[in-house]
């Protein structure tokens, strides 16, 4: 499988008063194209810091991280910028929907920000990723109005409505009941099987990690274990 | 539909929108009301400076029999408007004028005065200016008279010694129209002259220069000063175009120079304030000042720089208040919507476009709050100016050259002023949109462990 997401040796530190505190300590990962990937690990273990790393939003203090063959550390800030645009989705745990614009501009948002497509396409495009993800009769809905598991699916929508490569979602059901994240993890499931969209997402959850096909597992910072686990079976 | 963001965000904050946005409207009302009032005073200035001082263009100058003494005369009048008729394009009336100082004494009192000899068939401008004051204004003892009655008419001055004065002259005189006035004046050989004239009308007051302006017949004031028929004090121009009275100016002086007058350089200042400076010169004979209607009255510019140097402070501060409102406003709207912002910057969001999209916030509220603003602004000026409230006072009256509130409104200026004020509203957004767009995604979206 060819790699889309390569970690070398990735160190990631913060200064937190005197101290430096090391998030990341020379983890190295290699993801393929089309995977359904679990970090998993307790609180503190690295797992967003490492997200953030694939996801361009940080750099690693030392390391190299390169998303699609590409060094992210030869990439500018604007380079950086439309990287994210292109190629990432992101998922976040407090879904961060734009509360003035109702569902399907949150969603149309993205490809706004692409560009170089017509009203009507982007019109079809948002209408056929809200009919993916079941919220064909919410359209109009501002965030504020959607319940939790909604908000997510609009953010699952926003996150693929440009066809990106990898979607990383940070902890995608934490904030949702347990019935609603099943729910959620099946509609990611079922469109990195459909789409062959590369899915990377955190977990603390067991009940999350049984979804995933592999399982990378952190412990302070560092990589304990990578393995593939029953989902990919199932 | 990032302007959407702005305006929904801006709609979003509620309370705080609502009070810039009013704060805004307020200051640019009243940057607008007092333009138009200045525009006003400026406006009244030119109406009473070109009806009773000045034409557009004045041909004028000094006649000096000795090297010490000049008078304010020119000799050669038919010669002197054939130049001028012949020189300028767009001349719509050519008159002349006869100018004196004098003393005018009544029964009762006694002022200095400023005499202008006229012919009142010519004067179209002053009879359509003017119009006689009501006795309530100048007469302090009504004793059972209609104090609402307005007595005489301009053109009774169409009759040999007879003089037009004007409601505060009238009322520091003690007079009322029918009533005797003695000029007393000196002739340009040295000699004391008098003559009596009755008081044909009383005007209403037009400004500060009504105070000191008094009209006699032209014929009264040759008899005065023992002048010749072609002599007079200024020839007035009054042009289709008041704005083309500089280029006017200057062709008539290469247009003198040529038909072989003397002409003085140009000096910007009253005929009055030259005195001193033409009798200090070594020459005699009769030297051509040619100055425009600004030159004449700019001993009073003062008036309308005083108000607009007030409403400059009055608008920079409150301006400089806005601006640090809207800095304000935006970096608790940078600080609430920190996720968002990173939200936005993390799906691929340019930094430039989150500045342009702060930015666009600030621009959407300022145009709209000067607009409201400028438009109410504009109303209630020209809503004051239609109701011509009279002014009580005689010192504000003499301030804004008009007995009644006079205000004009400039639509360029109104676009002017909305313009402006979005700008600066723009320019005040820039520093904390910078810092919105500088804001690294993963600083905004809190998501470091």
């Amino acid at each position: 499988m060819k790699p889309i997401v390569e970690l070398l040796d990735v160190v990631k530190e913060f200064p937190l008063g005197k101290v430096t505190v090391r998030a990341l300590r020379g983890v190295s990962l290699t993801i393929g194209r089309g995977e359904f990937v679990a970090i998993a690990g307790p609180s503190g273990s690295g797992k967003t810091t490492l997200l953030n790393q694939v996801g361009c939003v940080d750099t690693p203090t030392r390391g190299t991280v390169r998303i699609d063959g590409q060094s992210t550390s030869d990439l500018s800030e604007s380079d950086l910028t439309k990287l994210r645009l292109h190629k990432l989705g992101f998922i976040f745990q407090t879904f961060n929907l734009v509360p003035v614009l109702d569902l399907a501009q949150n969603v149309e948002l993205p490809l706004l920000l692409k560009g170089g497509l017509t009203r009507a396409e982007r019109e079809r495009r948002v209408r056929t990723i809200i009919d993916q993800v079941g919220l064909t009769d919410q359209l109009g809905q501002r965030p504020n109005e959607l319940s939790g598991g909604q908000r997510q699916r609009v953010a699952i929508a926003r996150a693929l409505v440009t066809g990106p490569s990898i979607v990383l979602a940070d902890e995608p059901t934490a904030n949702l009941d347990s019935a609603t994240g099943e729910q959620i993890l099946d509609l990611m499931e079922a469109l990195n099987r459909d789409e062959g969209t590369t899915f990377i997402f955190s977990t603390h959850d067991d009940k999350v990690m049984a979804h995933a096909r592999r399982l990378v597992s952190l412990v302070d910072g560092e990589i304990a274990e990578d393995r593939v686990t029953q989902g990919a079976a199932a | 539909m990032f302007a959407l963001i702005a305006w929904r965000n801006l709609r979003q904050g509620g309370r705080r929108t609502a009070l810039l946005g009013v704060a805004l409207a307020a200051v640019t009302g009243l940057l607008v009301l007092l333009m138009s009032l200045s525009d006003g005073v400026n406006d009244s200035m030119i109406r009473g400076a070109t009806s009773l001082a000045a034409g557009h263009v004045n041909v004028a100058g000094f006649y000096k029999a000795t090297p010490d003494e000049g008078f304010p005369m020119i000799t050669e009048t038919g010669e002197v408007k054939a130049v001028a008729r012949e020189a300028v394009d767009g001349l719509a009336t050519v008159i002349d004028r006869h100018r004196g100082w004098s003393r005018v004494v009544s029964d009762a009192s006694s002022i200095w005065a400023a005499l202008y000899g006229v012919e009142i068939a010519q004067e179209v401008r002053l009879r359509e200016t003017l119009r006689p004051a009501k006795l309530a204004s100048y007469v302090e003892d009504l004793d059972g008279l209609d104090g609402e009655a307005r007595e005489g008419d301009i053109d009774g001055l169409a009759e040999p010694d007879t003089a037009m004065l004007f409601a505060t002259q009238a009322k520091r005189l003690g007079v009322r129209v029918g009533d005797a006035l003695t000029i007393r004046t000196e002739t340009l050989r040295g000699q004391s002259n008098t003559v009596d004239v009755r008081v044909v009308a009383v005007m209403d007051d037009l400004g500060l220069m009504s105070n000191w302006s008094i009209f006699l017949p032209k014929r009264t004031i040759l008899d005065l000063y023992g002048l010749d028929d072609d002599t007079t004090g200024a020839v007035m121009l009054y042009l289709d175009d008041i704005d083309r009275a500089p280029q006017v100016m200057e062709a008539l002086r290469a247009a003198y120079a040529e038909a072989g007058f003397d002409v003085m350089e140009h000096d910007p200042r009253p005929f009055f304030a030259k005195f001193q400076t033409v009798s200090g010169q070594d020459w005699t004979g009769q030297k051509i000042d040619i100055t425009t209607w600004t030159d004449e009255v700019s001993f009073l510019v003062w008036v309308i720089a005083a108000i607009d140097s007030v409403s400059a402070l009055l608008i920079t501060i409150l301006t400089i208040i806005i601006a640090v409102g809207i800095m304000n406003a935006l970096w608790i709207a940078v600080r609430e919507r920190t996720t968002e912002i990173g939200t936005l910057r993390a799906i691929g969001m340019s930094r430039r476009r989150v500045l342009a999209m702060f930015l666009t916030e600030a621009l959407m509220l300022g145009l709209f709050g000067t607009l409201v603003g400028a438009v109410g602004g504009a109303l209630l000026a020209a809503g004051l100016d239609a109701l011509s409230i009279p002014i009580p006072s005689q010192a504000v009256q003499a301030i804004l050259m008009n007995d009644r509130l006079h205000l004009v409104v400039e639509p360029t200026e109104v676009v002017g002023v909305v313009v402006g004020f979005t700008i600066i509203c723009g320019l005040s957004a820039i520093w904390p949109a910078a810092r919105a767009a500088r804001m690294p995604p993963i600083t905004a979206i809190h998501i470091t462990e």
